[in-house]
């Protein structure tokens, strides 16, 4: 695979949410905006790339029988990490995050190409691996994110898109929403697969 | 045996450099973080008191602030009003004038439902307790003047209340408390 290819892999043709449906939970629970989206997709991209390179790093020193937990505690270091620089230098975003920072751990995008891709191949390519990953993974939070915030808040990126008359659609914004929203993005994803 | 030793001991290496760093990380972001902590519960204290220019803290059942002017006068006090709402704690920083009217209030922080109980953030909502008195604040449903957000009343109700419950536990020495302790 050229490396070209696996960089932009992860935008739409192997896209974390909408193909491998993997990390669904943090998909559903921040994406009731764009802001929110746009700051777990970068903040779960930062992760993804250092753990991906640590892995890599280290993928022959540690024994395939604790290989999990290994990669559960690298990711686990830099999900602290991140959760606090960014309380540390980005207050704002980190207030409206709070409580998903920490399921960064436990998104299986993470752990998922630490196993598939970053214990198996080297430095570099783990590199475009993980950033690829992260910001498909980013892309499809905004997409959703976007469709939620326009229909369900009459707002994009905070900004009022329609006159004071405009009935937001509520539900869109609150947690069914967001699976009507998904639902219809993978059917769509897999109607264009289809032909 | 060995081998699982050896397992174990290339775990113990890992966890250890991991903590090592991550120790070393919270002590280089611990004080900006409370730091940015404290500006903040400072800005927020203007906010609700804006003629107050220092502030002074007094610990008690509720810890309030007092908040004084250029001329040392006491032009309010401000204090934190806290209670379960719909889905999180609500926390309003609320500023009252020296006859515990209320200046102004401002949600501190919140995760109720976004587009419903949320939208207690909204400028319009927290400025109809300005000019307020414990004893009128009473939310529409219970024959009030404050327009609820939702017609379940969750949120409303929690920020009304917990105000209320703040009030009653504040220890402001008023005139009269003033009075008997000089007569002692």
């Amino acid at each position: 695979m050229t490396l070209l290819k696996e960089f932009t892999k992860g935008f739409i043709k192997e896209n974390p949410v909408f193909v491998m449906a993997l990390g669904l939970c943090p998909t559903l629970a921040v994406t009731s905006s764009v802001v929110n989206a746009i700051g777990m997709g970068l903040a779960a991209t930062f992760v993804l790339v250092f753990s991906n390179i640590f892995i890599s790093l280290i993928k022959d020193f540690i024994p395939s029988k604790i290989r999990i937990p290994a990669y559960i505690v690298v990711i686990a270091s830099f999900v602290t990490i991140v959760d606090m620089v960014m309380n540390a230098y980005l207050p704002a975003i980190h207030k409206s995050l709070g409580l998903f920072i920490p399921l960064i751990v436990v998104n299986c995008i993470i752990l998922g190409r630490a196993e598939a891709f970053a214990s198996k191949n080297n430095v570099f390519r783990s590199i475009l691996d993980g950033l690829g990953m992260g910001l498909g993974f980013t892309l499809a939070l905004v997409v959703i994110g976007g469709i939620r915030e326009i229909l369900g808040a009459g707002q994009f990126l905070g900004y009022n898109l329609f006159p004071e008359t405009f009935q937001p659609m509520l539900v869109a914004i609150l947690a069914p929403g967001a699976f009507i929203v998904m639902g219809l993005l993978m059917g769509l994803m897999n109607l264009k697969k289809k032909k | 045996m060995k081998y699982y030793l050896k397992l174990g001991f290339i775990l113990f290496i890992i966890t250890a450099i991991a903590s090592g760093v991550l120790a070393y990380l919270n002590t280089l972001t611990q004080p900006i973080i409370e730091e940015n902590q404290r500006v903040a519960q400072e800005q927020a204290r203007k906010e609700v008191l804006p003629s107050a220019i220092t502030f002074e803290e007094v610990v008690g059942e509720i810890t309030y602030h007092i908040g004084k002017d250029a001329e040392e006068n006491i032009v309010g006090y401000t204090f934190v009003a806290s209670l379960y709402g719909y889905s999180s704690d609500v926390k309003t920083m609320v500023g009252v004038n020296p006859d515990l009217v209320i200046e102004k209030i401002k949600i501190v922080s919140q995760a109720e439902t976004p587009g419903l109980g949320a939208n207690c953030e909204k400028q319009e909502f927290q400025a109809q307790f300005s000019g307020m008195q414990k004893g009128g604040m009473l939310v529409d449903k219970d024959g009030g003047t404050i327009v609820s957000l939702t017609g379940a009343t969750i949120t409303t109700r929690t920020i009304t209340n917990s105000i209320k419950t703040a009030m009653d536990k504040l220890d402001i020495p008023t005139e009269e408390t003033k009075e008997k302790e000089k007569d002692k």
